[in-house]
């Protein structure tokens, strides 16, 4: 495992952030981390970098400890802060270039000038002068820049174009192809379903839902829309059936995996003659753990 | 809506976010003038006395630069505000800048002014409300002032005068700070313009009153302190130049104001370079790069408050002989030189915490998380900064020392001593206030700004402490009052250990909670 916790706990006073949390992300895997406002997401990233000390559980980065070995493990990583803040009279340039020399990476040898170009961003201008998305470049620049093992990216194209955002894809798209693991905590959930191959839910401070894309997609419920010739049955008698509803010659429900069948069958009995069965959206799975109370 | 619209609500929102600052730092002002009107008649019992030390005082040109002339040695009045008339009003004066940077260019950088300049708030409203604001601290700071020397026990009407006198440099203020901060896009560079003015206006004065060149002082607010005759035949016309001056100087940059745009400076934003210096590639050159403009700045200063003071202090010696003034004046050392360098060595540590400070307000704003997740330790980050404070504080006590020399030498003093040593002599008071003021960063990266307290509190303590007569150990809290006076007394190596002890002990305390601690 490149970064994992274990039934983290991070407490501030009286307030849990996280409450016993689990993550582990494997060796070149695009990870998405997703969860609401406030849900633990940076908590957990500042815990993993050794920014902040865990109140009580685990805490794993390259199978050291990341609050104790925080300097020599950050050689082989590269973050980016969910709200990039610039030094004032510092230029893009300059700061970028800082911030790999501070890696231990040479910004001479590095894709810096290739990627200023792809984001077109002006290295020349000062810090203070950025917007907020340029400012995320900078920073973004500075982490696919050098040949990191590992990038965590918090929340990272949140102030960034649809054009930019495909750069952005392109950039953790490559950096997969060279064997880097990826860190991507966001919010919008379309991203992370195109990049991740895994993903972690979490909700006030637990993992609610992980694994891959496909296995969570068997854990939850289809959306089926049916049109039958005969009369609509019953199909809230059948197990693992929900949100039946009847238009007309129309019936839609959300069936769990293992109720497809019977669905399926009851309306073949009814004479169906129109039939979608949609698997859930990641959209759907989010919402889904969000709306879960937690434990 | 005019451009106006909204001030009122921004003046509410100012002086809720001020409600500390404003009230601690008239106070403390306050108290400092009602301490020294309630103590210094009591230091003379004769009308004589007074006379004696007034003209001691006029007799030392490094005195008069520091403090101005006194004008009429007869007056009590006079006398117990040496200090106040001048060089602490112009502690004064820092507030209004303070202020009015705060709610102008340190808003509109953070982008907040756009924010509440989409709402239903005009253009001029950050602006004007600031300049309320400060017209309103003005006069309080006034009514305060008046009354803590009529509680004193001094003349009422040379109290409100001088009040008034005092309300006038604030007001001045407001207005140097109003156009300084239309100037750049930076608020640490409007910030410098500020102080520069202050500075230079400051100069203008001491060398116009120790040359007794009286035209020269009157062509700086500060001089009109003394010249208005606060205390005796006050010419109450010189207390209506400070608002034509501070009406003027709004007025300037109201318009300066309209011709710029929302977050731009006057002064065209440089592009800054493509790629980084190799040179730039750890926290403490990242450090250095950051104070850099910033020390040159500090170091030019000091340089000049050096060679001025080196240039007017052979004048003082005579000043010795008068025992009784010497009580009066030497409040912070021995001798005058020594009386100069403890002056410095106080301003010399404002710098070493806007250092340290700056390096919180890197954590708040969330750089240090960036450095952090670079191969950059948390020793090396805070070695950063506390290296740059200590340093570099030593080097400004250096170059004082060189150029208080070489005024000193040019001006033909007679036996200039060691004034180098003098100078460095005073490093390990201003390092335990560096230690302070890391003690405040390593507990929280948001209290590292409350540094700033510390030679405000140590300097209270010396000023009201002698002038009250505190106890030995409480003034001894201060780690300036440890610091033998050179060049008029010797060196001692006991305090100079002792304080070296003390700052490292606090730094090393500083590291032992900064490394345990969660960052952000």
């Amino acid at each position: 495992m490149v970064a994992e916790a274990h039934d983290l706990v991070k407490t501030f006073g009286a307030f849990r952030a996280l409450d016993g949390l689990d993550l582990a992300v494997g060796a070149g895997e695009v990870h998405g981390f997703l969860g609401p406002n406030g849900a633990g997401k940076s908590t957990t990233i500042r815990i993993l970098l050794g920014l902040m000390r865990a109140s009580g559980g685990e805490a794993r980065l390259f199978d050291a400890d990341p609050w104790r070995d925080a300097a020599a493990l950050h050689r082989r990583l590269a973050y980016v802060p969910g709200d990039v803040s610039l030094w004032p009279n510092l230029s893009g340039g300059e700061t970028v270039d800082l911030l790999l020399r501070m890696r231990g990476a040479d910004p001479r040898t590095s894709r810096r000038d290739e990627l200023l170009e792809r984001f077109s961003l002006d290295p020349t201008k000062k810090g203070r002068a950025y917007s907020k998305g340029n400012r995320q470049k900078v920073a973004l620049v500075a982490a696919f820049a050098a040949d990191a093992e590992l990038l965590i990216l918090d929340e990272p194209t949140s102030g960034l174009d649809p054009l930019m955002e495909q750069v952005f894809n392109d950039c953790v798209a490559e950096a997969t192809d060279r064997g880097a693991t990826v860190l991507l905590s966001s919010h919008i959930l379309s991203e992370v379903e195109r990049l991740a191959d895994r993903v972690t839910i979490i909700r006030e401070g637990r993992t609610v839902e992980t694994g891959t894309l496909a296995a969570l997609r068997h854990l939850h419920r289809s959306k089926v829309t049916a049109t039958v010739a005969g009369s609509v049955p019953d199909l809230t008698v059948l197990a693992g059936v929900h949100d039946v509803a009847v238009e007309g010659p129309q019936v839609t429900c959300t069936v769990d995996p293992d109720g497809l069948a019977g669905v399926l069958a009851a309306l073949t009995a009814a004479g169906v003659t129109a039939l979608t069965s949609t698997p859930p959206s990641l959209e759907e799975l989010f919402l889904d753990a969000y709306r879960t109370p937690a434990r | 809506m005019t451009s106006r619209t909204g001030a009122g609500l921004l003046l509410r929102q100012n002086l809720t976010r001020d409600r500390v600052i404003v009230p601690v730092w008239l106070l403390v002002l306050a108290a400092l003038c009602l301490v020294s009107a309630a103590a210094t008649p009591g230091l003379y019992d004769t009308d004589a006395d007074r006379v004696r030390a007034a003209q001691a005082i006029n007799d030392s040109p490094a005195i008069v630069a520091l403090y101005g002339p006194i004008l009429d040695v007869h007056s009590i009045g006079e006398l117990s505000m040496t200090k106040m008339t001048v060089l602490y009003a112009v502690f004064g004066a820092i507030l209004f800048v303070v202020l009015v940077r705060r709610h102008t260019r340190v808003e509109e950088e953070s982008g907040r002014t756009e924010l509440v300049g989409g709402t239903a708030v005009g253009r001029d409203a950050p602006l004007a409300a600031a300049v309320a604001e400060a017209v309103l601290v003005a006069l309080l700071l006034g009514v305060l002032i008046a009354l803590a020397n009529i509680a004193g026990g001094l003349d009422p009407v040379g109290s409100i005068a001088f009040g008034l006198v005092w309300l006038g440099t604030g007001l001045v203020a407001t207005g140097i700070a109003a156009v300084c901060c239309q100037l750049s896009a930076s608020a640490r560079t409007c910030a410098a313009a500020a102080a520069g003015v202050l500075g230079a206006l400051f100069v203008l004065r001491a060398a116009g009153d120790a040359a007794s060149a009286t035209w020269l002082s009157s062509l700086s607010p500060f001089g009109w302190n003394t010249q208005a005759r606060a205390w005796s035949g006050t010419r109450w016309w010189v207390l209506l130049l400070y608002p034509l001056l501070a009406g003027a100087l709004v007025a300037v940059a109201q318009h300066l104001r309209g011709r710029r745009d929302v977050g731009a400076g006057l002064l065209a934003a440089r592009p800054g370079p493509a790629s980084g210096s190799p040179r730039l590639r750890d926290a403490v050159s990242l450090t250095l790069r950051v104070q850099g403009a910033a020390l040159v700045v500090w170091t030019g200063a000091v340089a000049v408050l050096g060679l001025l003071f080196g240039v007017i202090a052979p004048g003082l010696d005579d000043l010795l002989d008068s025992g009784t003034a010497q009580e009066l004046i030497d409040r912070l050392g021995g001798e005058m030189l020594a009386a100069v360098l403890s002056m410095i060595a106080i301003v010399v540590s404002c710098f070493a915490i806007s250092v340290v400070s700056h390096a919180g307000s890197d954590e708040t704003g969330g750089r240090a998380e960036v450095v952090l997740a670079t191969a950059t330790s948390r020793a090396r980050w805070l070695a950063a900064a506390l290296v740059v404070a200590l340093v570099g504080s030593l080097w400004l006590l250096l170059v004082t020392g060189v150029t208080l020399w070489i005024g000193y030498a040019t001006a033909g003093g007679p036996s200039p001593g060691d004034l180098v040593t003098a100078a460095l002599g005073w490093s390990p008071a201003v390092w335990v206030v560096v230690g302070l003021a890391a003690l405040l960063l390593a507990l929280r990266g948001s209290w590292a700004v409350l540094g700033w307290a510390w030679p405000v509190l140590f300097l209270t303590l010396t000023i009201v402490g002698e002038l009250v007569g505190f106890p030995d150990w409480l003034t001894g809290l201060s780690p300036y009052s440890h610091v033998p006076a050179m060049p008029a007394e010797p060196w001692r190596w006991a305090p100079e250990v002792g304080l070296t002890a003390v700052a490292a002990v606090l730094i090393a305390g500083a590291w032992l909670r900064f490394r345990e601690r969660d960052i952000g």
